[in-house]
């Protein structure tokens, strides 16, 4: 039987193939945002749209922005208007600006809506007399972006600050630059047009007069970092830089003062203009980071219906308001938003987020759950013992950023050859002072040592890690991989253990019935069934064939043990083996069906028919098809891949099998806590990966070598992560991990040309043939060689 | 030559004055957000 095969015209929003059950989308948020979309007649979102997603809302009223409290602290009043900054969520495009950008034609008395792409902040502006904010957010929530209150203003503050001084930095450096190209070419062309004496001198001095006040400012923060490297004693890449360019600033400043020798102006202000730009692209994409209390905020939801002891009567609250002893109830679908013990009713938890097992858990009064889990089944009443960064996940989250902190940067290549380059560069120098002195004057001595340290100054070398990187992270964000920080991929360059969590990093994810013993006709009895209930089993069995005609009566629900009912003239009993079989006959398969199923790691479901055993269904989080591949190819690269799942160890040493991997190499079990300890054990000797995909990922993700979050992580996992892969093929994986391998060989390429380069200067320079014209020529030149260097690596497929 | 230094002196002042411009632009917040507007012109209303 094909389970719905011919669904092939694929969501109406997205395009993904419909699961069985659904008539047009994939799935509610799809159809959602589609309504949205339609009944305010922005149908042109789908013709800006670039890569079709799937639409995530929540059912959230936000009536906690509308609170006195809220609007305190984040709405501004202007005259008539109030003002707030939002966080959405899900931004990925153009469209997207423009969807959000056309709400004042949906929602009346919303302003003006300004989006900044980039830090996933809208600015509103709304009049409070004819509607609130609440409305605001509920139609943002409809359209596809769930919003938070925006907490990254001090970041922000702080980022802006930088990010113009150092603008207004690279302007100044730019328009030196261009000035003393003009007074250079000038100098240069009167070289073979006998220009006077007192020209010649003037346009010396007019350079110098541009050159040290602009430079000097602009170069700053290289000297800076040079300093405080000395100061520490480490080695960095701006040390040579910077006695370069203070070098050849002096030495132009006395010679032009002295009225003989030469002046490096123009090369220097090329040489400064080039790294600051480096310098603020690499900044750029390093700006991705989050805070450990915006992460919180994402997970866990913002408000809770509080219980009045008194009344029983249930309303929306603040989380900030809730105290221990407290009671919440929280709804089917809902995220549990607080620590606390179970009160009244008894459901089934999804634990999913924050020990990444597959299968929901059973939960009744007495009950621990904790925040950021999610109420599949039935409504349950909570009393709270934690909230905020108190409950677990928060201290989890808290465990993120600390460890991220402690990551020891990795001792970057190119810092290490600045090191041995300082020695060489200041001893030949030295050399060349003492023996140009001896043979014919100190004052020619002098000459050629300073210029063997501008001509020297490593630009090339500065620039060949950056313009590498750079190059590769745009190729991989075109291919849907988004790396954040730019040595991520230096730190995945060498092959070393790689962790892979099972639950939605190897497999879908989400529970679906992957095989079937006996009677396959009792299947869409089953369905029709199970069709009511939430229950992440029975939605399984819901989507595996259409349901049956007519609808379930006499439905009974037991939880933790199934569902009977009546569909038709038939008697039908689903669930845990051990529990149908007291509703009916077993027959001798049960036990072996039951046996057969548990060995391959999956939960046997029985289905009995009128009082007779028919069939046992096997459900389980199914591999993803390319899984085996991408395992396989990674070992080939030279990576050791490991599971490291908290699912049942069972089920894990199944999966490992399937894909290869060796059962020492498998462990399943494992709390996010014991991720971590098995990630920094394993860090001890090997340069270690974690792939995953939930919070109980994101610390270990933290504490090692570099972190890969996959397509549909939480929130969480994706900050925490350096890598994040949008498309859900886990194949990218290995794209990765030869990305990075090329763009190493890359750096090292650039940096091989680049100390080429300032061998030959450096040649030149100490047996006294230098001439300002052929460096100001060959410095630039080199640059050149390293940007085409890298524009022509084969990282991400940038060579064919 | 005399006109040369003058014509000096009033291309750096000119190239004074575009530096202050470019420092006002970004004191001004004008390129605090470059992701953003480059995509709201594809918008054609």
């Amino acid at each position: 039987m094909t389970v719905a095969a011919a669904r092939l015209a694929g969501c109406a929003h997205c395009g993904l193939a419909i699961p069985a059950g659904r008539t047009e989308f994939c799935c509610i948020g799809c159809e959602v945002v589609y309504g949205a979309i339609a009944r305010h007649g922005l149908g042109k979102f789908y013709d800006l749209r670039e890569t079709p997603a799937p639409a995530h809302t929540t059912t959230r009223t936000y009536a906690e922005l509308d609170d006195p409290a809220f609007e305190r602290v984040h709405v501004r009043r202007q005259g008539a208007l109030a003002t707030a900054a939002l966080y959405l969520e899900d931004l990925r495009c153009t469209a997207c600006v423009w969807l959000v950008e056309s709400s004042p034609t949906c929602v009346p008395g919303l302003g003006q809506v300004r989006l900044d792409l980039g830090r996933s902040r809208v600015d509103v502006e709304w009049d409070p007399a004819t509607c609130k904010l609440s409305q605001i957010a509920q139609h943002l929530d409809r359209i596809g972006h769930a919003v938070h209150p925006y907490r990254g203003f001090d970041r922000d503050r702080q980022h802006r600050v930088e990010d113009r001084r150092l603008l207004t930095r690279i302007g100044v450096a730019g328009a030196a630059l261009g000035n003393l190209m003009l007074l250079a070419v000038a100098l240069y062309a009167g070289l073979f047009e006998d220009m006077s004496v007192g020209d010649t001198t003037g346009f010396r001095w007019a350079s110098m007069l541009v050159a040290v006040p602009a430079l000097g400012y602009a170069a700053t923060p290289f000297f800076r970092t040079a300093l405080g490297a000395l100061r520490s004693r480490r080695l960095h890449l701006d040390l040579p830089l910077s006695i370069g360019i203070a070098a050849g600033l002096i030495w132009g400043s006395a010679n032009t003062i002295r009225g003989v020798g030469e002046i490096y102006f123009d090369s220097l202000s090329m040489l400064v203009f080039l790294l600051l730009v480096a310098r603020f692209v690499v900044l750029r994409h390093q700006r991705r980071a989050s805070t450990a209390a915006e992460l919180l905020l994402a997970l866990t939801p913002s408000r809770a219906r509080r219980v009045d002891p008194s009344t029983g009567v249930s309303t929306d609250v603040p989380v900030e308001a809730l105290l221990p002893d407290d009671v919440v109830i929280v709804l089917v679908g809902e995220t549990i938003p607080v620590d606390g013990v179970v009160t009244r009713g008894t459901s089934a938890i999804d634990l999913g987020l924050l020990s990444g097992e597959s299968r929901p858990v059973d939960v009744g009064f007495g009950a621990r759950v904790h925040a950021g889990t999610v109420n599949v089944a039935a409504p349950l009443e909570i009393m709270v013992t934690a909230t905020g960064e108190a409950t677990r996940v928060g201290a989890l989250v808290a465990s993120i950023d600390a460890l991220a902190q402690r990551r020891a940067p990795i001792e970057r290549l190119v810092d290490r050859i600045a090191g041995r380059f300082v020695a060489i560069v200041t001893l030949v120098a030295a050399v060349t002072f003492v023996a140009w002195s001896a043979a014919i004057s100190l004052g020619v001595g002098a000459e050629h040592a300073m210029a063997l340290l501008v001509v020297t100054c490593p630009c090339a070398l500065a620039l060949a890690t950056p313009l590498a990187v750079t190059i590769a992270l745009g190729r991989a964000a075109r291919r849907g991989v988004l790396i954040k920080g730019a040595d991520a991929l230096e730190r995945m360059a060498t092959p070393g253990v790689m962790f892979v969590d099972k639950t939605g990093t190897l497999t879908e994810g989400k529970l679906a019935v992957v095989s079937w013993r006996g009677d396959l006709d009792a299947a869409p009895l089953a369905a029709a069934l199970e069709a009511g209930s939430n229950h992440p089993i029975a939605r399984a069995l819901t989507a595996y064939v259409p349901p049956a005609e007519g609808t379930p009566t006499n439905v009974n629900e037991q939880l933790g043990r199934g569902m009977s009912g009546s569909i038709g003239p038939h008697r039908v009993v689903v669930g845990a083996p051990s529990w149908v079989a007291t509703q009916c006959h077993p027959g001798s398969q049960l036990d072996t069906w039951v046996d057969d199923l548990a060995t391959r790691g999956q939960t046997p479901i029985a289905i009995a028919v009128d009082g007779r055993l028919v069939a046992v269904a096997g459900i389980a989080d199914p591999i993803r098809p390319d899984a085996a591949a991408a395992v396989h190819a990674l070992e080939q690269l030279g990576w050791n891949v490991r599971i490291l799942s908290g699912d049942d160890d069972r089920v894990v040493q199944v999966v490992g099998a399937e894909l290869g991997l060796l059962p020492a190499s498998c462990r399943g079990g494992i709390t996010p806590e014991g991720k971590t300890a098995a990630v920094l054990a394993a860090k001890v000797d090997h340069p270690v990966v974690m792939v995953g995909d939930g919070v109980n990922d994101a610390a270990a993700m933290a504490a090692a070598t570099a972190g890969i979050a996959v397509s549909g992580s939480a929130e969480v996992a994706i900050e925490a992560a350096d890598i994040y892969l949008r498309d859900p093929a886990i194949g990218t994986i290995v794209d990765v991990a030869r990305g990075a391998r090329d763009t190493l060989a890359t750096i090292r390429r650039n940096l091989r040309w680049s100390l080429v380069y300032n061998l030959l200067a450096g040649t030149l320079a100490v047996t006294g043939l230098i001439h300002p014209l052929i460096a100001a020529i060959v410095m630039p030149f080199s640059s050149l060689t390293v940007l085409a260097s890298s524009l022509r690596s084969r990282a991400f497929g940038g060579r064919r | 030559m005399t006109t040369m230094y003058v014509v000096l002196v009033l291309a750096l002042l000119g190239a004074a004055g575009a530096v202050f411009a470019f420092v006002w632009v970004v004191r001004s917040g004008q390129l605090d957000d470059v992701d953003t507007p480059p995509r709201r012109i594809l918008f054609d209303d």
